[in-house]
């Protein structure tokens, strides 16, 4: 019966919080009204590796309305330090007087208005003992290590590639590099910290609403029962949002010394150095083919950059591993440590930088072979893991290829680079397989039925405008036969049940089959109490046989009777549940851990039945002028297959998203860093470049059907990160084909084309 | 930013008397200037949050608009108020008609929301985008803090100057309208305490030289009130081309203000003006003069770029700006040449 | 300093510091939080309203520069429970994913539907293209512009 959360599936649904956010009631966390808040405005340094030797605050102090100024010397040993989105130690701010990156926060600065707190934080003078810091690979001083492997981060291997590469008689053998990015949600960084007595209550946008309760309670000594985080919309995360940082202890501290409200908005350039991004990477990747095609070496080594302390990374061979029919792979992850903020989980973390360096070396290998490059992929396409040889739960990725070439106008391509042409322009067209694993987590929520038909679900989810509040809804009203409307959906709560962090695209599964089995148990309680009941018309039926259908218990020969009368048999009010579901593998204590902030998931390359991922072909037109070389993307075509698609509408508006992030990181974005200090300079929207609506035309998504009853009960895979992976190395082809310049740097700019 | 006064001027006289008052500082264009003006704000108030400009005191001239907002057109040429904003000028038909480089200047500027907002006396002043300027957490800027040096030199400079910089800036000059005026030989109208006076807009930014500090001529307490750009049979046909790297809302790379006077094929008078690529508004008499007399091929095109940026020097990632403004201006005048006119 | 702004056809009088932005008075003094703080600088157009029936950036304003003139939010768009055209069609057409930029994107869109660039969706494009949408929205909201500017023009 858990097929019937399903029922409404597939059918497109505008989003049930759609009036609340076109008409400005939807609350971001700054937007919660809090009584008389005192403003905060951070200090954050202007060195990038050294200590501070002092602080002269007199100025700060003077300005009218400052309240107090947080420094390593007033409260840097109240809170034990942060860790990292890997859980490991992390750069600190102010439990020490050390400087570790750029921009990291080294004061506090609070006052009654945030004009006041502005300028007094303008007004603190810090003095440095600097030393020559490292910013990025190759620079003097970065430290390069091995990454260790462990549950998430292995090498996988199998045969002897380097004997394969060297035998083979088709080879590339090709440098790719992509740059540091920043998130750059258009929601900052903000958190609002309100204390009842012992109980703290922190207003913050968020991907993971248990995860940061328990960070903050832990760097507070405190009982997470005590700290309540509220996140009820999220202003754009994308990853920049998925685990605690630095910041939040802070303004909890501030709070707690002022016995007031202290609210922080912090601006567009902190945003680059306090929270995280995705760190360069560097790759280097051997491909060998017979002359058919067929693969025989795939060596793929790639550089991570990341922060002193920690080693988080990447490693997206994980996947590059997997993508093809191979039967010599090497692989190998290095870290390299620079003077700079931990990086962290940004869309497709692994898959996004990786891929672009195989599915360009795909391209590269179609081209050097002579061969269409959708037809090398087809050649080397496979339906069981290259790695381990465990079955995919399903892969389309051929349907993919051939639904997006058919629309995208494939045939018309010319395959020598620079033979197309549209006066002026040069066209090139460019392709690229994308894909992402299938993940799903442990879930918690409580759903309660009114006998008249009216359902609440509450459950600590995170709307980061993927949609969930919909997709919930969605599902209890399938699972409970009723109508969209008639459910309410409440989350971004941490008093409510707990869900896994909104990251890894495990959202939509994750929730849908807690919701489901919230409405199983309902109705298994409202058919018992059916068949039970000798004066009612299911008496004695068999109860597994009743379903929850049109606002009735209905019995499989048409007999229904009205939900005010089943549900007003076993509830007064409403019938309630408190659910939890563990997904097939994982450990039963998952849910336990769900409650500590813990992250079980099963992941789509860690499983012991199949490896589980997401497919898709994504295809881009870029035109380049002739003489001043500025690249445009009128047309983008994208085909996935992710199993069952809850919502047509919003995820058709996830994977256009993410087609439009694959053209931006593509052509666009890059954090630049000034070598010499390891400083971010372009750190504002005018000068990171994401795209604006002028640079995107026509975009087509095309949804090709797969049923996966394997991935998980309801066939759901994830959606909303599948939609960059493959752009990156699309548009880097369709420039090749084109101008016939291989651009293996990203992003590809002007400059890289005169 | 720091506290300020704000006053509101009524009109112009008051807000010469605001600006000029008893106090020894009196109002300027400079960034340390304790008076600034203040119309749409666009670049003040941003450079105030930023803590690069302390003003004490602003004086708002938007009530101006009645006395210096009017836009007009005349045998003479076309008359447009300091305070008339970037949309209404773009907007503004006669502009579109007969002066279509001003209208593009400006409406391939900034968005829909600053054009409504920023006044064309403002625009003209805005100030460079060079991100060690614009963070005062780096200390070595000679236009903020003159003989601190400059980080841009040597750092993250794609984007700044490869003409007309110097040993101590390379900042460039980021607008396009001032590129468009100063190609067709506007004059700009100036007042200030000592009256009113008219000033070639070509001098009204200095080169950085060695004092990088010091932006235009404008005298302390002077207000720009209006612009006018000559009329000459060379306006209908021009336009305003600008390369950058996406679609909209991004300063240039570089840009070509382009108008020629062509009859029979041949230039005889040719009007051109580069954006992006210098430290101020820049107007290029070589490549005009390069045209003159010359029938307007591929040929004449390329050397007129090759005189254009023929004194052109780069500064590490921002080199390649010396190759992509020739093509630009090429480009440009390729495609004014071809206009219907 | 004392002001009163007209937000929305109502007046506010307020005591603010001179360097109140519109923005931070109609999000901090007011409560009116719908206009969003994306960038506070100029570069997003998240926080958009309209003064004098114009689109402008709230965060580059100074309050004290619009006391007499009208300033019109998102959250005077709607007539109580009934959606303006553009919000209708924002909901219909899924033009937006977080929503966080999407008070701007109304505000400019319909602006833009006034201004007449709402002809076809090259200048929709090009007149929306000071609203950033980082979860790339674009599309969607081309469609819902296109939808919703007759049906303005029908009132």
């Amino acid at each position: 019966m858990a097929d019937d959360a399903g029922r409404l599936y597939g059918k497109p649904e505008v989003r049930i919080d759609g009036a609340a956010k076109v008409t400005g009631q939807a609350r971001y966390a700054s937007d919660e009204p809090v009584a008389n808040p005192a403003y905060a405005y951070l200090v954050t340094s202007a060195i990038s590796r050294g200590h501070i030797t002092g602080m002269d605050l007199a100025a700060a102090e003077a300005v009218p309305g400052l309240l107090d100024i947080l420094t390593h010397e007033t409260v840097g040993k109240e809170a034990k330090p942060p860790v990292g989105p890997d859980q490991k130690p992390t750069t600190t701010t102010l439990e020490t007087t050390q400087v570790w990156h750029d921009g990291q926060i080294i004061a506090v600065v609070v006052a009654d208005s945030f004009e006041a707190a502005r300028e007094a934080a303008h007004r603190v003078v810090v003095h440095y003992a600097p030393e020559t810091p490292s910013a990025t690979f190759d620079s003097p001083g970065a430290e390069a290590e091995v990454r260790k492997t462990d549950e998430q981060h292995k090498d996988p291997a199998k045969g002897d590639a380097p004997a394969a590469f060297a035998a083979a008689p088709v080879k590339i053998d090709a440098r790719y590099e992509t740059p540091t990015q920043h998130h750059n949600p258009l929601e900052l960084f903000t958190t609002t910290c309100v204390w009842d007595g012992p109980k703290l209550t922190i207003y913050e946008p968020t991907q993971t609403m248990y995860g940061l309760k328990a960070a903050v309670a832990k760097q507070l000594g405190m009982e997470p029962a005590d700290v309540r985080t509220i996140s009820r919309y999220v202003g754009g995360a994308f990853g920049s949002k998925g685990a605690a940082t630095s910041r939040t202890v802070w303004i909890a501290i501030a709070a707690r010394r002022l016995k007031r409200a202290v609210k922080l908005v912090p601006t567009r350039d902190q945003a680059f150095t306090i929270a995280t991004y995705r760190a360069e990477t560097r790759h280097h990747l051997q491909l060998a083919a017979n002359r058919d095609g067929k693969l025989q070496a795939l060596i793929h080594e790639g550089w991570e950059v990341t922060s002193r302390p920690s080693s988080y990374n990447v490693s997206g061979t994980e996947t590059t591993a997997r993508m093809y029919a191979c039967p010599n792979i090497a692989t190998k992850v290095n870290v390299v440590h620079a003077d700079r903020n931990t990086p962290g989980f940004m869309r497709a973390p692994p898959d996004t930088p990786y891929m672009f360096a195989l599915e360009s070396g795909m391209d590269e290998l179609a081209h050097e072979l002579g061969m269409d490059p959708i037809e090398l992929r087809r050649i080397n396409d496979t339906q069981t893991d290259p790695v381990d040889g465990k079955p995919f739960s399903s892969r389309s990725l051929m349907k993919c290829f051939d639904a997006a070439a058919a629309k995208f106008g494939w045939a018309k391509r010319d395959p020598k680079p620079g033979a197309m042409r549209d006066g002026d322009w040069l066209v090139g067209y460019g392709c690229a397989t994308s894909c992402y694993p299938s993940n799903i987590g442990p879930a918690a929520a409580r759903l309660s039925l009114t006998p008249r038909g009216k359902a609440v679900i509450q459950l600590a989810g995170h709307e980061i405008g993927t949609g969930a509040y919909t997709t919930v809804a969605i599902t209890v009203a399938g699972g409970l036969g009723l109508k969209v409307t008639d459910i309410q959906v409440f989350m971004g709560d941490s008093n409510l049940p707990p869900v896994p962090v909104a990251g890894g695209s495990n959202n939509a599964a994750s929730t849908a089959h807690v919701a489901a089995k919230a409405c199983e148990e309902i109705r298994q309680k409202l058919a018992l109490a059916a068949v039970q009941n000798n004066a009612g018309i299911f008496a004695g039926a068999d109860p597994s046989k009743l379903r929850l259908t049109d606002g009735a218990l209905a019995g499989p020969d048409g007999r229904r009777e009205p939900l005010e009368t089943a549900v007003g048999r076993v509830a007064g009010g409403a019938l309630e549940v408190h659910v939890e579901n563990v997904p097939e593998g994982l450990p039963p204590d998952a849910a336990a851990g769900l409650y500590q902030g813990k992250m079980a998931m099963s992941r789509g390359t860690g499983r012991k039945d199949v490896t589980a991922y997401a497919f898709g072909a994504q295809f881009v037109e870029v035109r380049i002028h002739a003489l001043t070389r500025e690249i445009r993307t009128p047309r983008i075509v994208s085909a996935f297959a992710s199993g069952t698609i809850v919502n047509p509408l919003t995820a058709y508006s996830q994977y256009m998203g993410g087609a439009i992030w694959g053209v931006s990181s593509a052509l666009h974005e890059a954090t630049e860093i000034d070598l010499r200090e390891a400083r971010y300079v372009n750190d504002n929207l005018a000068d990171y470049l994401v795209p604006v609506n002028a640079d995107i035309d026509h975009l087509d998504v095309i949804f090709v059907p797969e049923e996966d009853s394997r991935v998980n009960p309801l066939g759901i895979k994830g959606i909303g990160e599948i939609g960059i992976v493959g752009m990156n190395a699309a548009v880097a082809n369709a420039v090749f084909h084109a101008t016939g310049k291989r651009i293996r740097k990203l992003p590809i700019r002007i400059e890289h084309l005169l | 930013m720091r506290p300020f006064r704000y006053e509101h001027a009524a009109d112009r006289a008051q807000a010469l008397q605001l600006a000029n008052g008893p106090r020894e500082a009196t109002a300027s264009a400079h960034i340390t200037a304790p008076i600034q003006y203040l119309a749409g704000g666009t670049t003040l108030i941003d450079l105030m949050k930023l803590d690069v400009m302390r003003p004490e005191v602003l004086v708002d001239i938007n009530a101006l608009a009645g006395q210096h907002g009017a836009i007009r057109a005349d045998a003479s040429g076309l008359h447009l108020g300091a305070l008339a904003r970037m949309a209404d000028a773009a907007d503004d038909l006669v502009v579109r008609r007969d002066y279509p480089m001003i209208a593009q200047s400006l409406e391939l500027a900034a968005s829909p929301q600053l054009r409504n907002m920023a006044s064309l006396g403002g625009n003209v002043l805005q100030r460079t985008r060079c991100n060690y300027f614009r963070d005062p957490s780096w200390t070595a800027c000679n236009k903020r803090h003159p003989g601190s040096g400059c980080a841009a030199m040597d750092g993250v400079n794609r984007k700044l100057a490869v003409l007309g910089a110097s040993d101590h800036c390379i900042a460039n000059y980021p607008g396009d309208f001032g590129v468009a005026l100063a190609a067709l030989g506007a004059t700009v109208d100036i007042e200030g305490a000592g009256g009113r006076r008219v000033l070639a807009f070509e001098d009204l930014h200095r080169l950085p030289g060695d004092t990088p500090h010091i932006e235009t001529n404008l005298k302390p307490g002077e207000l720009i009130t209006g612009f006018t750009v000559p009329a000459g049979p060379w306006t209908r046909r021009s336009l305003y081309l600008k390369i950058r790297d996406r679609q909209s809302y991004e300063f240039a790379l570089t840009s070509a203000a382009v108008a020629l006077d062509v009859e029979g094929g041949v230039v005889r008078e040719a009007r051109i003006g580069l954006g992006g690529l210098a430290a101020k508004p820049w107007r290029s008499h070589e490549a005009e003069a390069a045209l003159k007399g010359r029938p307007l091929d591929e040929a004449a095109a390329h050397a007129a770029a090759d005189a254009a940026l023929a004194k052109a020097a780069g500064h590490g990632e921002a080199t390649f700006k010396i190759e992509l403004g020739r093509r630009t201006l090429v480009r440009a005048l390729l495609q004014a040449h071809a206009m219907e006119v | 300093m004392e002001l009163t702004l007209n937000i929305n056809g109502r007046d506010h009088r307020l005591s603010l510091d001179p360097r109140t932005t519109l923005l931070d008075a109609l999000r901090d003094h007011l409560g009116l939080t719908g206009s969003k703080k994306g960038c506070d600088q100029g570069q997003c157009g998240a926080c958009t309203v309209h003064v004098d029936g114009r689109r402008i950036l709230a965060c580059l304003t100074l309050a004290a520069a619009v006391q007499g003139r009208p300033v019109a939010t998102v959250e005077g768009l709607a007539h109580g429970d009934k959606l303006h055209p553009m919000q209708a069609a924002f909901v219909e057409h899924d033009a937006f994913q977080c929503g966080y930029c999407t008070p701007g994107q109304l505000m400019s869109a319909v602006a833009c539907v006034h201004e007449g660039h709402a002809h076809d969706r090259a200048a929709i494009r090009e007149h929306m293209s000071g609203n950033l949408c980082r979860c790339g929205a674009y599309p969607k909201i081309v469609d819902a512009i296109e939808d919703a500017a007759p049906k303005m023009e029908r009132g």
